[in-house]
């Protein structure tokens, strides 16, 4: 184990937050003094954090706070772009996602991620959810498959009778469903929303709210808003970034209630953001 | 101030309006050249292709007819030649021969072959016998003539028929052997050849026979000769008939009406084929690789500039860097393969610019979803990148293929040949394209060749045209649909 995993697991994470999380098994998501920097500007702070299993964690904060770019770090999405660089640990069941050797394709397989805009391949509806089948080897029948993640992202009794369909045919709020439902095919532990209702229209944020909660009971689920009430609503716990630092991590309750830090405060009653 | 005078445009602003109709009137002018140029397209291909057919009839019928003069001392203009008269053709089966003069096609006298083929072209009737005039050449109708000098004029001749045919129009005439000719039409008759065509002038003058003055035993005498024959000929205008032996047959380079483009075709389209087969690959590989792949390095900007440079080479650089790289150090020599390399290379950098654009209009998210849902960035490429940019990747290699395909200059510098007698068979063979043929049949003195390049230049536009539309329909089969 590298060494800022080890330091991770020595360290008290803040207050116990999950409780139930066995000292023997690691944590599923986890992050140690994490910084990241876009060329020269850095982005994150020493940011540490343990995401509880199977809840919804949200991510708070004002615009430019870091959150997004904490949230696509976890499944190293921020490789994509140019000139990013990291410092600490990302550690997915105690193992250092930036770690050596590991490919970031296996960490994106088993951290799933939905975003801001839906963003469905331009192909039919079954090609969306066979696609990553198909990439990740796996064979067999895709029937099932498809619609074992269609009725978990509650999506199937609206298509199930066009799934040759195209994906972009459907609704905003269908096609961020279609694309919950891509991401829940392989099979993933986590799954990481960025705003994923902030394109979509009051009805159909509320369905994948109601599905957020569904989907607790089977998935790590971090999602990122703007949007506090939503924050409320959906998550059990909630992190608050300021200025690419975490000020603040406990139960979502609590932290509305009774937010420690006056900037927490501040931010949650409206005074900036 | 009234709200209209409140909306209108301050002053200083109102050359926003001068603009755009500015912008209108380029519109406009732009639209009417676009006009213009399909109008006179349409109208010369009509023109050369109605010409095509009229020398086709005129072939069918067995005559190769070419442009003749007669430059004489008192007598210039041109007539119509018959070049050639094809064995066993209704042409000499009414006895026109080799050097034989046309006259007339259908009543009307034809003064060159222009004529000849616009007279053939404004037949009434095609499909019935014409009845055509024409001068038995100089043997048939002269027999052997001896050159007698002039006392009074130094280096001037004047022609004595030393043995006349029987069966010559002249000696049916009344003339004879032994017999000098003065004059016709009161035209002096000087020199041999010269006197024959000023014979073939003056009887196409009027429909009757010519005023001769012959000196016979010292006495002048006049003449009234007919030296004109007459037959009845099928010259049929079969456009379809035309077209397809103009693009099966071999090129003839003495007879446009015998030519054909069909090596010239072939070659082109071989070419092209090995042009697509060696640059589309290498451009998608390239263009890939400079957008998915590739970091922003010192090396890859560099190169960058570089391709975007080499797009904008003249063509006959590369014919030089063809020579010099793919026929002699490749040793490829003269082929179609070499020549399909070296257009390959022209339309590379073009190739790689246009499928880089492409690539570029793929949204970043289909990227994104893709890496999201744990594809590799080969996968990314091959599964949703690629589909998404293939209809503008072809849409770049349309326009690519069909610089390649109008290019005559890097195939010239190359060793293409100027005239194929043969249709190529293999890729080794050397071969000629439909641009080369164009400008060799367009340097051509005789008559005629300008109208087949014209012709050969709308059968390349609709190669280009059919090439292109095959291409359209391809991508609009991989244009994804929703």
């Amino acid at each position: 184990m590298s060494l800022p995993a080890q330091r991770a697991q020595r360290m008290p994470i803040h207050e116990p937050v999950a409780p139930a999380v066995a000292v023997a098994a690691p944590p599923v998501l986890a992050t140690a003094d994490f910084s990241l920097w876009y060329g020269t500007h850095q982005a994150l702070h020493d940011v540490t954090l343990e995401v509880p299993e199977k809840s919804v964690t949200a991510v708070i904060g004002p615009s430019g706070c870091g959150k997004s770019t904490w949230l696509r770090s976890l499944n190293r999405m921020n490789d994509l772009l140019a000139n990013v660089r990291t410092g600490g640990a990302v550690l997915y069941r105690g193992t250092d996602v930036y770690g050596h050797g590991v490919d970031p394709v296996e960490v994106r397989r088993r951290i799933g991620m939905v975003f801001q805009k839906p963003n469905p391949f331009p192909k039919s509806i079954r090609e969306n959810l066979t696609f990553p089948l198909r990439i990740n080897g796996v064979r067999g029948r895709y029937d099932e498959i498809v619609e074992q993640a269609l009725r978990r992202a509650a999506l199937w009794d609206e298509v199930k009778d066009r799934l040759g369909r195209g994906a972009l045919e459907l609704s905003g709020g269908q096609q961020q469903r279609l694309c919950i439902a891509r991401a829940l095919v392989t099979e993933p532990e986590v799954l990481l929303m960025d705003e994923p209702c902030s394109a979509l229209d009051p009805g159909s944020t509320a369905r994948v709210e109601d599905l957020i909660q569904e989907l607790a009971q089977r998935y790590t689920v971090v999602i990122v808003t703007h949007n506090m009430q939503q924050a409320a609503r959906v998550s059990q716990h909630t992190a608050f970034f300021y200025l690419g630092r975490l000020e603040e991590f406990g139960r979502t309750r609590e932290l509305f209630a009774k937010p420690q830090k006056k900037r927490t405060e501040d931010y949650i009653t409206g005074r900036f953001g | 101030m009234t709200a209209a005078a409140e909306l209108r445009a301050p002053a200083r602003l109102r050359h926003r309006h001068r603009k755009s109709s500015l912008f209108a009137v380029l519109a406009a002018s732009s639209l009417g050249l676009g006009v213009l140029v399909v109008v006179l397209l349409v109208f010369s291909t009509l023109r050369s292709s109605g010409e095509l057919v009229s020398m086709r009839a005129t072939a069918t019928a067995g005559l190769s007819l070419s442009q003749r003069a007669v430059a004489g001392d008192s007598v210039q203009a041109p007539y119509v030649g018959i070049a050639q008269v094809i064995e066993g053709s209704s042409a000499m089966a009414v006895g026109i021969a080799d050097g034989d003069a046309l006259l007339t096609i259908g009543g009307t006298p034809v003064e060159d072959v222009h004529g000849a083929w616009r007279a053939v072209g404004s037949l009434p009737n095609d499909q019935e016998l014409t009845r055509v005039g024409w001068v038995p050449h100089l043997e048939a109708l002269l027999g052997e003539v001896e050159l007698e000098p002039i006392a009074d004029a130094p280096g001037k001749f004047r022609p004595r028929l030393a043995w006349l045919p029987d069966d010559s129009l002249l000696a049916a005439a009344g003339i004879r052997s032994g017999d000098v000719l003065l004059a016709v039409n009161d035209w002096p008759l000087l020199g041999s050849q010269q006197s024959w065509q000023t014979l073939v002038v003056a009887a196409r003058q009027g429909a009757g026979p010519v005023q001769l003055r012959v000196v016979r035993d010292g006495v002048e005498q006049a003449v009234s000769a007919e030296i004109r024959r007459t037959g009845e000929l099928t010259l049929q205008r079969d456009f379809l008939a035309a077209i397809w032996h103009f693009v099966t047959a071999l090129d003839e380079p003495r007879y446009p009406e015998h030519a054909g483009l069909s090596s010239a075709i072939l070659g082109s389209l071989l070419v092209v084929l090995v042009t697509m087969l060696f640059a589309f690959p290498l451009a998608i590989g390239a263009s890939v690789y400079l957008e998915e792949y590739a970091k922003r390095t010192r090396l890859t900007s560099v190169l960058q500039v570089l391709i975007a440079n080499l797009a904008g080479i003249p063509s006959v650089v590369y014919g030089i860097i063809g020579l010099e790289v793919v026929c002699r150090t490749m040793d490829l020599g003269r082929s179609i393969l070499a020549g399909g390399i070296t257009l390959g290379l022209l339309i590379l950098p073009v190739m790689i610019l246009g499928c880089r654009e492409a690539l570029r209009t793929v949204p970043p998210w289909v990227r994104h979803a893709a890496f999201a849902v744990g594809a590799t960035p080969s996968q990314v490429v091959r599964h949703q990148v690629l589909p998404y940019a293939l209809p503008g990747m072809l849409t770049s290699m349309i326009l690519a293929v069909s610089r390649a395909i109008g290019e005559a200059a890097p195939l010239i510098l190359l060793g293409a040949f100027l005239y194929v007698n043969y249709r190529p068979q293999g890729l080794m063979d050397s071969f000629t394209v439909v641009p080369i043929q164009i400008f060799s049949w367009a340097t051509y003195p005789q008559a005629g060749f300008e109208t087949i390049a014209s012709v050969a230049i709308v059968v390349l536009m609709v190669i280009l045209l059919l090439l292109n539309g095959a291409a359209i329909v391809l991508r609009n089969r991989f244009q994804l649909r929703w």
